[in-house]
């Protein structure tokens, strides 16, 4: 038997994540009970810091290692760092939030370094055995978080349904693998792959390929895979809100392209005509529910299901273009979104409310918390000068290069329909008077990050040249790649 | 020669939005004073833009360009002809007289400059651009502050004014946006710069069929914009609900961005899907003159008619576009102009006599001439030129329009002259109504505009009507300068 050489530096990242987690682990236990400073949420942070700039040595770092299992290329380099900064919004959202409650702080950072690990690992997954255990190490630290607040009915309601529909997922992406493993003899991607360029369209691979889809479709949140989406949104803690309609949906992103353009890459004409009715499916349904909710979690829930539906305009385009578009969208939207919740935490902390009609007059309140919502709603509708134009605007390229006019169409209504909305919240916080006209207090910390948030909004939205390169050559170097 | 540099038009009122952003909210006279120096410079550079712009040697001049996104072949690329630097100047003295009229806003006034201030440098930014991409860019910049200006400062109707304008304009701005993109890929150069695509579609024009579907997304996307028959509800509830600043700028300029991308992406890079489609638009052209100037008859709100009256004019603006002839296109460029300068003398006009009275409803008003010759006869100077009176600026523009489009459509250019004997007839209706007969003793106490100060924003805008009414030459030599290429692009 040959034991395999393992090249420990491609997967450095992983190891380093797994260490301070331990370490994590050992200093919750070593501290006395009764501290009151809350010193795992600080060096996680600092160690969050750190592996930023760990990572960012990395960038030239490529290779595959464990017997072909775990893949670093330039699409797990972008999608690593992605879900690093992702993160350090996270727990200053975690620290924030458990302000107010107190207890059992510690381990939910400790489940949020274990979702950081199953996101990392899902990056760099070459293999769908190692990709559906880095996914369940994300999902289900993710159940645990979502469940979390145990006297809150809505909380262990969200909870429960995520829990259900998402083994029902873990079980379609098992019941794919063991097909393909029936058919090729094998979990790795290269095998895979080699066998669909030979054999197109092949029955049974594709009914592997729907049911993978289907778990696939239930992370990003395409319809019809979104039931459970408003109502996690709403009940979850707010952290975990904002970890799933980033962090997932960027992890499900990367499975999609790792499947759409890689394993399955060969089909793309097959497909993609399927990807863009769901698609515009997907973004009309969010769109079109969004416009009646009253609650802000539950509006950025079923915004975040249209927002699905735009990034599926770039796997349905089945090009370089449309994939890069993908990345840049994700990357605008990451600061985007991340602000709004920023905003709801301090928000729903002060006022204890997640009602949109209280948000009333909070420009007056809080300028910055104002602010800060205006250009995160507005850049999610898509409007110039900030990031969430240039990512509509490479993916609307993207699809009508491909010949999906008509898609570029009802992407351009959902536009309009998503604006109404979004600008119905812009009206409360600008224009309403307020019912309360006592301040918020925003704490330095929390300001500081709004503050990030918001160059990082203008700076993505102006200066697009270097984060589109980024996109870009996160594609060109992708591994098995096949576009 | 010290040439101008027009990215100081863009980064002077950036300047000032930076110094508003910083300044506490209730140093109120000095951000209105900022704010004034903000958009005088670059009206001032503007005015130097135009008098050194060179329309002998024509083109685009001063050009800047930087390249902004390579993969995509985006570049931050200004650049004049005779053209844009006319709406530059409209745009110079438009925001200008916007400013100086603002004082009346007395709540939330730092929010109110800034929104304003970038809602110009859009404008500004639009354009300057020579890229398609910046040009869409800095265009749909100005949609939100739009949006919140009209819900915060406007009248009664002004949240559903504002949803209903915003909406109108971003689907009009998502539509050109798809057609913009398509006619980027069917280039295939791989850049948005419109001076190149100009180079390489001169010689190698896109397919027919393509161009075929391309031109009208572009046309009807921009033409929402433009208050394109039956694209036009917006405008009137729009432009009466908004602030008085927000309807100078909007109806007198920020329109008119659509005429010009018109001018410059559909007709000029498409001349073929042009002549098979803008029959069609001027058809739309005259429904709009028409309909609309009836409408504006029924209408009792000044601001409402204003309104209507602007999307009626739309229709010369539409129908010379359909001209294909140099003398039609000098005419819309011409009308852009005029009418943009008369549009924003007009609403501000109102604006100053609805703060007066705080009724706009001609059945209560009357006789204000007696109480405020100034404004009232400001009013009825500005009523003149656009009914289309010998002597201001509009009447030289449409019957340039309207010679330009006898030879291509004989029956449409009766009724177009049709509708300026109705644009005559509302705009009297609203003189003798308003500003004529006994005057309400409840309105005695009314004051004028007194001080120079508080007049010279009129006084500005009606000198260069009047200028431009008697020396047509001033403008039309730029003009002519750079549609004879459009024109001769199309043949």
């Amino acid at each position: 038997m040959i034991i395999p050489v393992i090249n420990w530096s491609l997967i450095s990242l992983e190891v380093l994540i797994s260490i301070i987690l331990v370490f994590l682990v050992v200093m919750d236990i070593a501290l006395p009970k009764n501290t009151k400073k809350d010193w795992i949420g600080i060096s996680s942070f600092i160690a969050l810091l750190g592996l930023i700039i760990f990572w960012s040595t990395q960038k030239d770092l490529t290779g595959v290692t464990f017997s072909g299992m775990f893949v670093m290329d330039s699409l797990a380099w972008f999608f690593k760092g992605f879900f690093l900064i992702a993160m350090v919004f996270v727990f200053a959202m975690t620290q924030e939030f458990f302000k107010s409650l107190g207890e059992r702080r510690n381990e939910f950072y400790l489940l949020l370094w274990l979702a950081l690990i199953g996101m990392c690992l899902v990056a760099s997954s070459a293999d769908f055995l190692l990709m559906f255990i880095s996914i369940e190490i994300l999902t289900i630290s993710l159940y645990v978080m979502t469940a979390y607040l145990k006297s809150d009915k809505l909380s262990i309601e969200a909870g429960m349904k995520y829990l259900i529909l998402g083994s029902l997922a873990s079980g379609f992406f098992l019941y794919g693998i063991s097909f393909l493993y029936g058919i090729t003899h094998s979990t790795h991607f290269n095998v895979i792959q080699s066998y669909c360029e030979i054999h197109v369209m092949a029955p049974m691979t594709l009914f592997a390929m729907v049911l993978i889809f289907a778990a696939v479709g239930f992370k990003i949140a395409a319809v019809p895979f979104h039931m459970w989406v408003a109502d996690v949104y709403q009940g979850a803690p707010t952290p975990v809100t904002a970890l799933l309609s980033v962090g997932s949906k960027a992890a499900g992103f990367v499975v999609l392209i790792r499947l759409f353009f890689g394993i399955f890459g060969a089909w793309h004409l097959e497909w993609s005509l399927a990807l863009a009715i769901l698609s515009a499916i997907t973004m009309t349904y969010g769109n079109l529910v969004a416009m009646f909710q009253t609650n802000i979690k539950r509006l950025l829930g079923y915004s975040s299901i249209s927002h699905a539906g735009y990034l599926l305009m770039g796997a349905a385009a089945g090009s370089a273009l449309g994939v890069s578009g993908i990345n840049f969208y994700l990357l605008g939207y990451l600061f985007t979104n991340l602000a709004a919740f920023l905003v709801i935490i301090v928000f729903s902390i002060a006022t204890n409310s997640d009602e949109i009609e209280d948000y009333a007059g909070l420009s007056q309140r809080s300028s910055l918390l104002a602010l800060t919502m205006l250009l995160s709603l507005v850049s999610l509708a898509g409007m110039p000068p900030l990031a969430g134009f240039f990512g509509k605007f490479t993916l609307l390229m993207a699809v009508i290069k491909s010949g999906y006019v008509w898609l570029a169409l009802i992407a351009g209504v959902n536009i309009v329909i998503s604006l109404y909305y979004y600008l119905m919240v812009v009206k409360r916080i600008y224009v309403d008077a307020p019912r309360h006209t006592s301040a918020i207090i925003v704490p330095r910390g929390i300001q500081l990050l709004l503050i990030a948030a918001i160059i990082g909004i203008v700076v993505i939205g102006i200066f697009q040249g270097p984060f589109l390169d980024a996109a870009m050559a996160a594609v060109n170097g992708m591994y098995l790649a096949h576009l | 020669m010290i040439t101008p540099n027009l990215t100081w038009i863009l980064l002077l009122p950036l300047f000032g939005l930076g110094f508003v952003c910083l300044l506490p909210a209730d140093k109120t006279s000095l951000i209105r004073r900022i704010s004034g120096v903000a958009v005088l410079l670059p009206f001032a550079l503007s005015v130097w833009v135009y008098v050194a712009y060179d329309h002998v040697a024509g083109g685009f001049q001063f050009v800047q360009n930087i390249p902004w996104v390579v993969p995509f072949g985006i570049s931050y690329h200004l650049g004049v002809d005779g053209i844009n630097s006319l709406m530059l100047l409209l745009l110079g003295a438009a925001s200008l007289a916007a400013v100086l009229i603002s004082g009346s806003i007395k709540e939330r006034v730092k929010e109110y400059y800034v929104l304003l201030l970038i809602t110009i440098i859009g404008t500004y930014g639009a354009f300057l651009s020579l890229d398609i991409f910046f040009f869409y860019f800095f265009h749909e910049v100005a949609a939100v502050p739009v949006f919140l200006m009209i819900a915060i400062w406007g009248s009664e109707r002004r949240e559903f004014a504002a949803m209903k304008l915003t909406l109108y304009l971003v689907a009009g701005a998502a539509i050109a946006l798809i057609g913009l993109l398509a006619l980027y890929l069917a280039t295939g150069l791989q850049t948005f710069d419109l001076v190149a695509i100009q180079q390489q579609l001169a010689s190698h024009p896109i397919p027919m069929a393509t161009q075929n579907w391309i031109f009208p997304l572009i046309v009807v996307g921009f033409g929402i914009t433009l208050t394109l028959w039956p694209f036009y509800t917006w405008a009137p509830v729009g432009y009466a609900e908004a602030p008085t600043a927000i309807s100078m700028l909007h109806a007198g300029v920020l329109k008119k961005m659509g005429a010009y991308a018109i001018i410059r992406f559909a007709i000029q890079l498409m001349p073929q899907a042009a002549h098979a489609w803008m029959p069609i638009i001027a058809a739309l052209a005259i429904v709009n003159i028409v309909y609309c100037g009836l409408v504006a008859l029924t209408q009792r709100d000044l601001k409402y008619i204003l309104g209507y009256s602007s999307c009626s004019h739309m229709g010369y603006i539409l129908l010379g576009l359909a001209c294909f002839n140099t003398i039609g296109l000098n005419g819309v460029v011409y009308l852009m102009f005029a009418h943009g300068i008369m549009a924003a003398l007009a609403f501000a006009l109102v604006g100053f006599v609805s703060e007066q009275t705080r009724t706009r409803n001609l059945d209560e008003l009357g006789g204000l001439l007696k109480c405020m010759p100034f404004i009232g006869t400001c009013f009825m100077m500005a009523a003149f030129a656009s009914a289309g009176v010998p002597g201001f600026a509009n009447f030289v523009a449409e019957i340039l329009v309207l010679l330009g489009a006898w030879d291509q459509y004989r029956w449409l250019t009766v009724f177009a002259v049709l509708g300026l004997v109705i644009t005559a007839i509302y705009l009297l209706k609203a003189i003798r109504l308003g500003f004529q007969g006994p005057l309400d003793p409840k309105f005695s106490k009314l004051v004028d505009a007194q001080t120079l100060s508080a007049k010279f924003p009129y006084v500005m805008l009606l000198a260069l009507l009047i200028l431009v009414g008697c020396l047509p030459s001033v403008i039309l030599t730029h003009i002519g300068s750079s549609t004879k290429t459009i024109v001769e692009s199309m043949r």
